[in-house]
């Protein structure tokens, strides 16, 4: 193990080293619980890399049989290895996390009836006007001869809280829609992956500018009173633990998020304003 | 979670084993290596060198001394585990493909497969000492399977009997004393691909290619409850803390390549145990998984795959936090 000292070389050492070809030894550290590992390379661009690892040193309280096969030497494969997890074949992965399948039945029933919707405008008559999309040929309509008709070519997506008696109609545009695969029944199934994502992305929330002394237990208190709470997620600096200064709160429902925006974006809390949006999805194109 | 990934094969890994305390974990897989890794921190503490071909079955002593594998050139091994040495070596007519220590660890069980022209068969031998005459010591009890080979195995009832999944779904007991089946099941319609107790050895549950798992009852083998997915399950596992089941499978491997991650189905499914009811999965591996297995404690769990990759993962606080509404 090289000595504390040896990294605590001058600047212009440093400065003598880089213009060499050679590359400065790696280094172990141990500073306050940790194991800092340095390491120097060439990398394919032929430029030198600095690769610093750090470890968190954790002493445990175990049985003594466990405690024994802690220190039994290395064999195999690996019997060249140092102490402690060798890099190439021990990787820390990128953070998952479980997905929790809790609306079930909810969705089920939000398909149901969505699927009791189409049925339902199946049965009736598939007439639609041209002109203000009534149910009733063109040639009947009563607003023919009116600016109205001609005004409602023109937008072909008459807003739904638009006034006039195209207005009622409207809200039922499924009578002749077009329906892309994926929304078909039956297909829902297939989609169930992608879908998931989807909906946890819809019910979440970003909290910016928190204070760094938050905790999980005071945001946890700010946030439920909303409705219920699938995960919480508070940025903290690995080393120190403290806020990172924003969060994502992934709500059950998107109307309690929506709520929760509302009354948080602009909140005064531990002397800092919040701002509080929606969560953005980290690539769109996924 | 933060998984840690263990990348000690160079194939797809065949079966993962935590120890009895849980401080190491076994891998194996279709390369001639199985390692042992500190679960704690993914530290590989070493490899046992000598196989010649696919290890498809590897099995750990109750004490953590002595470690068993059985492969594809057609070997058993014991070896040492403090040193990785290979301490007793049993030529069998074709490969081993499932093996495992008793309860007490004083016998240990194989079998092998229907291949070139050799029929199945069951051996049981005595491993209290071990030195390199096992070669040539007569098995204690040697049981041919007619039928169906032996796909998994479990001891059962303090190494009174023992529990096989065939390669047709059925599942069978056997007790030692006379070498006669005494039960048997068939409650699968494909083949039994893993078979893992719960916690005090009263139930097992079983993974299968017709995707489902299911969880027996040891003593009468009767059907307890049932998991449905839509691939073929390869390996399932009851949490020894939480009333919870990990599923792990996939497509099949040579359909692989022909679909995306996404659709592949890859992902470790949580099963309520009792209310059948799925409520969490966990992605990470590129193809299926093809054994996982629960830390002794619970507080973690692995899963190897396809993509010879070994993930360990420890549960967040929300995991332990969850309950099922019903």
């Amino acid at each position: 193990m090289p000595a504390a000292e040896e990294v605590k070389s001058s600047w212009a050492d440093e400065v003598e080293l880089e213009g060499g070809t050679t590359l400065p030894a790696p280094t172990e550290v141990y500073e306050n619980g940790f194991k800092v590992v340095t390491e120097y390379k060439i990398n394919d661009d032929e430029k030198k890399v600095k690769i610093v690892r750090t470890y968190k040193i954790e002493k445990r309280i175990v049985s003594k049989s466990i405690a024994v096969r802690k220190t039994w030497k290395k064999f195999g494969e690996c019997s060249n290895d140092k102490p402690g997890p060798n890099p190439a074949t021990t990787i820390v992965a990128e953070d998952v996390y479980m997905q929790y399948i809790t609306s079930k039945e909810e969705d089920n029933k939000q398909e149901e009836d969505a699927l009791d919707k189409l049925k339902a405008l199946g049965d009736k008559t598939v007439v639609k006007c041209r002109k203000c999309n009534g149910e009733h040929w063109t040639s009947k309509c009563p607003w023919k001869d009116t600016t109205l008709a001609g005004g409602k070519i023109d937008d072909k997506k008459p807003t739904p809280m638009g006034v006039g008696p195209g207005a009622g109609d409207a809200n039922k545009p499924g009578v002749s829609k077009y329906v892309p695969p994926g929304m078909r029944d039956g297909a829902s199934k297939r989609m169930d992956g992608p879908n998931m994502q989807r909906r946890d992305d819809q019910t979440a929330i970003r909290i910016a500018n928190l204070s760094e002394n938050t905790t999980d237990a005071d945001l946890e208190e700010l946030v439920k009173r909303f409705g219920p709470i699938v995960k919480i997620y508070l940025a903290k600096d690995k080393q120190t633990g403290q806020c990172k200064g924003y969060a994502y709160i992934h709500y059950k429902f998107k109307c309690d998020a929506a709520k929760a925006i509302s009354m948080l974006n602009g909140h005064g809390y531990d002397h800092l304003i919040l701002t509080v949006d929606w969560s953005k999805p980290q690539n769109p194109n996924q | 979670m933060k998984p840690l990934m263990l990348q000690g094969h160079e194939r797809a890994i065949t079966q993962i084993k935590y120890n009895r305390e849980g401080d190491l974990l076994f891998s194996s897989s279709k390369d001639n290596k199985p390692n042992v890794w500190y679960s704690l921190n993914g530290e590989r503490l070493g490899s046992f060198n000598g196989h010649q071909g696919a290890v498809w079955c590897i099995d750990v002593d109750w004490t953590t001394t002595r470690f068993l594998s059985g492969a594809g050139d057609n070997t058993c091994k014991i070896w040492d585990c403090e040193t990785g040495k290979e301490i007793g070596n049993i030529v069998t007519n074709s490969s081993v493909r499932t093996c495992m220590f008793s309860y007490s660890a004083n016998m240990a069980v194989y079998t092998t497969d229907k291949a070139m022209k050799q029929p199945c068969e069951m051996f049981i031998i005595d491993v209290r000492n071990v030195d390199e005459s096992i070669s040539h010591q007569d098995p204690i009890l040697r049981i041919p399977i007619n039928g169906p080979r032996v796909s998994s195995i479990l001891w059962d009832n303090l190494d009174e009997s023992i529990i096989t999944g065939h390669e047709n779904g059925e599942i069978i007991t056997w007790d030692l004393k006379t070498g006669k089946k005494m039960n048997s099941v068939k409650e699968h319609d494909s083949l039994i691909n893993d078979m893992q107790w719960n916690k005090d050895a009263t139930m097992f549950i079983t993974a299968s290619k017709d995707h489902t798992a299911k969880l027996f009852d040891a003593e009468s083998l009767a059907l307890l409850k049932t998991y449905k997915t839509e691939r073929p399950v390869n390996s399932a596992a009851i949490s020894p803390i939480a009333e919870h089941v990990v599923v792990g499978g996939g497509q099949d491997a040579m359909d692989v390549t022909t679909t995306s991650a996404r659709v592949g189905k890859f992902d470790s499914r949580f099963f309520h145990m009792v209310f059948e009811e799925e409520f969490g999965r966990v992605k990470g591996h590129f193809g299926p998984i093809n054994s996982v297995a629960f830390h002794p404690d619970g507080k973690s769990y692995s899963s190897g795959g396809e993509d010879g990759y070994v993930r360990v993962h420890n549960f967040d606080s929300s995991y332990f936090e969850y309950n099922l509404d019903y």
